[in-house]
């Protein structure tokens, strides 16, 4: 904690600024709680009221009722069992895809160069330019007929996994960090006589390890939040994403039961990054930007 | 381990598996628009489409809108249903699906018709038959009804019928018709010192109630409206129709609301919202919403359909004797609409058939399946509501009997709605569509009170026009 | 799919990284060895080659071309600028550009000016660092429908909580959502309050790396807290705040599930209907696939210029 920072350490250590510093740290500590677990704190309560508390002018800040049923009748009702499964299974499926495919592309690129992958490095990079929102109504027209395959991917979890591998920034990402390996360590391997997919696996994966769990977070995340896209292609109830059913089936529960099915939902997540915070964070920024 | 054999089986496995990987991923999914008229092996039925199934018919039908499972009574009415029918068809298996909340939801439902992923027999809204055919979605199935297949079909008014008729022929079997009333909150109404037996009659009758009922306060809105998800641009078309108006000319080309009726309907929910403050406070509600305002005494009145009410006391854990209904306002003419089940284009005869016999058996039959009160009223669902009521004749005397024998509510509170029946009006074409654009003009009057009446109206008729210009 | 996620592209390592070397690789010898060589990078590269080829190239092209046609069940013609002139004749066009822009400009200085304050404090901080960064970014685990749900339920100007807190504090309640002039900012607010977490993060991160004798050689000259933001603190994470500012823009820009789920998407008299929610509608509600592309069409030129911008930035930044 003894890095430098905007105010000086001797001005705080005066009793003036030693006040001011607590004043602040209360005030700032007493704010962000407030502004964030607020809003949480509201969730989980509001899940507890019964159905005229829910609605009640004005809101009651304690809940008065106690209807810990609405959490189960929000479970059942709304089948987020059902509703998680499907979006992990998702998740994890692009991750596969994408730590298969795009890994292959991003190694080939780098380390193998084949003619023509300036080219085709290029064109990958260009659809980042292209925003996402634009493509998908052409990309929702190509799923709905894939062009020589003549597939209608809707409903089927490819229509999820095969975009997502088409993600640049990703094979970016991984293409930057297989630069970054030394040469003569694949050259030693090639010597001898490993194979490119021994050494990419022997040799390149191991040292990758976290830029590829990097790629997985945003793989994972990427579906996890996605909205549009799974709306539009898994129409069908039974194989809907969290994010999409309960959408659909905010409207047909009472405001309890639905607040209640939103703590649910935010749990999984909220527990794990409260586990992993510390590697989450620190993958996310330590890796992400210091120079 | 580095033996040239294994180098190079790796090396070749890995290209094949790579590229393999994404070949199959292309080819291998699977695909939803199989129409394999599987499952009619042993169809020894006749192959004339006018006869009935052949009770030794194999087949299995999927169909969606099966209860779910949150819905036990009638899921397990569902069972029985199966069970009786199986009874006289025991070859035919009924695959049903069913969704968690909102059966059908018009974007999902559009999404299902692009995917051709709905099942054999698929729900629709009576307005959806346009868009079913845009999409080659449904069965031409004139050939298939008839007096033999479906015994009741002279019972069932024409007026339902016609509306999943296209060109002369028959898409669609109905499970429900309504017609918009005016749904009130009985216990707000007497709070207030209204009289619940005698609901508003006229637009200006609303308004003085609905004054009365919002300024018991507590955050309690008189008079509610949607104005999201296109049910704000549904219930304008309501009201339009409520004062003798109209959204689409007869050309079904010209958008026909921006009139001295349009601005009439439009000024007088300005004046309650903004004048009068008996709308609430809660704007860009859409279905649902109301429903749920008035289940918790939070709203004293507004459109809907009778089966509303039973939704609210499933979903919602609302009490009938709480609720009471009139006629639609202005009484010119009310929105009616329904839901009907249609099939799949595409699938065998016998599939089609089996299709008809479990549609006539469950909806379309005075005393079974969704007619059958007495099993209604032992498994607490409601019984005593004036609709879905599409019989005529005799069949509509035994229905109307039975309900009132078996009613689990008190009938009465219908009673001015069912003694003042107001002539139905179908939905416009292309009526999700106009919809969405009316949705603004609805939301404009709710939000804003300084909204510009002309303006929103003029913008719409041009948007609506738009949209029915594009075939 | 899915939009450049809220990290730039740096890694740990990337630091490391020596420019790979150009022009053909390591001697190849014979023509067969190099067509094998050739093949088995091909084949490492033709997944992910294929997925690009059929779910963004394809629809790249299609895009273009469906601006310029009209499809009417099935049947494909070509309409020159109809499609052009449908969006531009629609009441709504001039609409959803300015609200898109009001938007971008309210998320700027809400999502843009909020995050960058919250590190500056958190870092000037000298304790509970590790819970302010872990309160900050709690939202973004939020499944966003949940987070936004939740915003519903507490704008709700009967029941919401909002209006309560206002209220007990004397001030005005407030109509949010259903404001058409209050509406796109209770749209930003609840925006920030999910998104801001990951750029928070990422300021701080840069915050770290300011070198203190900075900060203390313009003490000596004298400067204040505010000059030393000014003099030192904006110049020396400028490359980061540009990059995050320029990926704000095209993000926002593209905003779509939070009005979709607050207001439905329109809004109170259109007042948060987006160019992106207009492209839905052509497209899924109207099934006007010419008119949508169209539309797609002009954000893309527009973006394009942000994107050429923030990959040119992220050059420099990686150089």
């Amino acid at each position: 904690m003894s890095t430098r920072t905007l105010i000086s350490p001797a001005q705080l250590a005066r009793p003036r600024g030693k006040r001011l510093y607590w004043l602040t740290f209360g005030l700032v500590v007493t704010v962000f709680t407030v502004v964030f677990l607020g809003p949480m704190y509201w969730m989980v309560s509001s899940g507890f009221k019964d159905t005229q508390e829910a609605v009640a002018t004005p809101p009651t800040l304690v809940p008065e009722s106690f209807q810990p049923d609405n959490y189960t009748q929000a479970w059942n009702v709304m089948d987020l069992a059902g509703l998680l499964g499907n979006t992990l299974y998702y998740a994890f499926g692009a991750l596969a895809f994408q730590l298969v495919l795009d890994v292959a592309a991003a190694y080939s690129l780098s380390k193998l160069r084949p003619v023509f992958g300036k080219a085709i490095l290029g064109m990958m990079l260009a659809t980042l330019m292209i925003p996402a929102t634009v493509l998908v109504v052409p990309q929702y027209l190509t799923v709905l007929d894939v062009p020589v395959f003549e597939r209608n991917l809707l409903n089927t979890p490819w229509a999820i996994w095969l975009p997502s591998v088409t993600n640049a920034f990703n094979i970016f990402l991984l293409k930057r960090f297989f630069d970054s390996i030394p040469r003569e360590l694949l050259d030693a391997a090639s010597m001898d006589g490993a194979s490119p997919m021994r050494t990419l696996w022997s040799i390149v994966l191991p040292i990758s390890r976290p830029i590829l769990g990097v790629v997985s977070i945003f793989a994972i995340v990427g579906v996890w939040k996605d909205f549009l896209w799974p709306m539009l292609t898994l129409p069908d109830p039974a194989r809907q994403t969290l994010n999409v059913g309960i959408y659909s089936l905010s409207n047909g529960v009472p405001v309890n039961v639905l607040i209640a099915a939103l703590t649910m939902a935010s749990l999984p997540t909220l527990i794990i990054f409260l586990i992993f915070q510390r590697n989450i964070m620190s993958g996310l920024t330590a890796g992400g930007l210091k120079g | 381990m580095r033996s040239a054999r294994f180098r190079r089986t790796r090396r070749a496995g890995a290209i094949t598996l790579v590229s393999a990987l994404t070949l199959t991923a292309l080819a291998a999914c699977g695909t939803s628009s199989s129409d394999d008229g599987g499952g009619s092996e042993g169809g020894s039925g006749s192959s004339d489409p006018a006869a009935p199934l052949d009770p030794k018919t194999k087949v299995t039908i999927t169909i969606d809108c099966m209860p779910p499972a949150a819905k036990a009574a009638e899921l397990k009415e569902w069972k029985e249903d199966v069970a009786a029918f199986n009874k006289k068809y025991p070859n035919v298996t009924i695959d049903g699906r069913s969704t968690p909340g909102q059966c059908l939801e018009p974007p999902r439902f559009t999404a299902m018709l692009k995917a051709k992923s709905q099942p054999d027999v698929f729900y629709t809204y009576f307005t959806d038959l346009p868009q079913v055919l845009d999409n080659d979605g449904a069965e031409d199935i004139t050939a298939y009804v008839n007096d033999r297949t479906v015994p009741a079909l002279a019972d069932i008014d024409p007026n339902v019928l016609g509306q999943l008729k296209h060109e002369n022929k028959l898409y669609g079997l109905p499970t429900s018709n309504y017609t918009m009333g005016l749904l009130i909150n009985r216990k707000l109404f007497e709070k207030a010192g209204l009289d619940p037996d005698n609901p508003p009659r006229t637009w200006d009758e609303v308004r003085t109630a609905a004054k009365k009922i919002s300024d018991l306060g507590d955050g309690i809105a008189g008079f509610g409206e949607y104005s999201a998800g296109n049910t704000g641009g549904w219930h304008f078309t309501a009201q339009m129709y409520s004062v003798g108006g109209d959204v689409v000319d007869a050309s079904g080309k010209k958008a026909a609301f921006n009139d001295e009726l349009g601005k009439q309907v439009a000024e007088n929910l300005h004046a309650m919202r903004w004048e009068d403050g008996s709308m609430g406070k809660t704007q860009l509600l859409k279905w649902g919403d109301l429903q749920k305002q008035i289940a918790t005494d939070k709203l004293g009145m507004f459109l809907a359909a009778p089966d509303d009410i039973t939704y609210m006391v499933q979903q919602l854990g609302a009490h009938y004797e709480n609720f009471g209904m009139g006629p639609m306002p202005g009484a010119e003419n009310t929105l009616a609409g329904g839901n009907s089940y249609m099939i799949k284009k595409g699938i065998s005869p016998d599939k089609i058939k089996a299709a008809v016999a479990w549609l006539a058996f469950q909806n379309l039959t005075v005393g079974e399946g969704q007619f059958n009160w007495e099993r209604k009223k032992r498994d607490d669902l409601p019984v005593g509501l004036p609709q879905p009521n599409f019989w005529l004749n005799e069949s509509k005397k035994k229905d109307d009997a039975a309900r009132v024998q078996h009613a689990t509510m008190p009938v009465e509170n219908f009673k001015t709605f069912m003694d003042n029946p107001v002539p139905g009006k179908a939905e416009p074409p292309k009526a999700q569509e106009v919809y969405k654009v009316l949705d603004n003009v609805m939301s404009g009057i709710l939000t804003n009170e300084d909204a510009d009446i002309d303006k929103l109206l003029d913008t719409a008729e041009q948007q609506v026009d738009q949209v029915l210009a594009t075939q | 799919m899915s939009a450049p996620s809220l990290t730039p592209s740096k890694t740990a390592s990337a630091r490391h990284a020596q420019p790979p070397p150009d022009g053909p690789p390591p001697p190849g010898g014979s023509f067969a060895r190099s067509l094998k060589r050739n093949l088995t990078a091909h084949g490492f590269l033709i997944g992910a080659v294929l997925c690009f080829a059929f779910f963004s190239w394809y629809p790249m092209v299609r895009e273009f071309l469906l601006a310029f046609q009209k499809t009417d069940q099935g049947e494909v013609s070509w309409v020159g600028l109809d499609n052009l002139r449908t969006v531009f004749n629609d009441p709504a066009f001039w609409q959803a550009w300015r609200n898109t822009l009001l938007f971008t400009v309210l998320a700027l200085v809400l999502g843009f000016a909020v995050p960058f304050a919250v590190a500056l404090v958190i870092n000037e901080l000298r304790h509970g660092k590790g819970y302010l960064r872990l309160l900050v970014y709690l939202p973004v685990m939020l499944p966003p429908v949940a987070a936004v749900l939740l915003f519903k339920y507490l704008y709700d100007p009967g029941y919401g909580l909002l209006n309560e807190l206002l209220g007990s504090v004397g001030l005005p309640e407030q109509q949010w959502l259903q404001d058409p002039d209050l509406s796109m900012l209770s749209v930003v607010i609840a925006s920030t309050w999910m998104n801001m977490g990951g750029a928070a993060l990422i300021y701080l991160a840069a915050l770290q790396g300011i070198p203190g004798e900075l900060y203390e050689a313009a003490e000596l000259d004298g400067a204040g807290l505010f000059r030393k933001i000014w003099h030192v603190t904006i110049p020396q994470t400028r490359l980061i705040l540009s990059l995050l500012l320029l990926m704000q823009i095209i993000a926002t820009m593209q905003v779509f599930v939070e009005p979709f789920l607050l207001t439905g998407g329109a809004g109170p008299e259109g007042s948060t209907t987006t160019v992106v929610y207009l492209i839905y509608q052509y497209a899924f509600n109207f099934n006007n696939y010419g008119a949508a592309a169209a539309l797609g069409l002009l954000l893309l030129v527009l973006l394009a210029g942000f994107s050429a911008a923030y990959v040119k930035l992220n050059r420099a930044e990686n150089e």
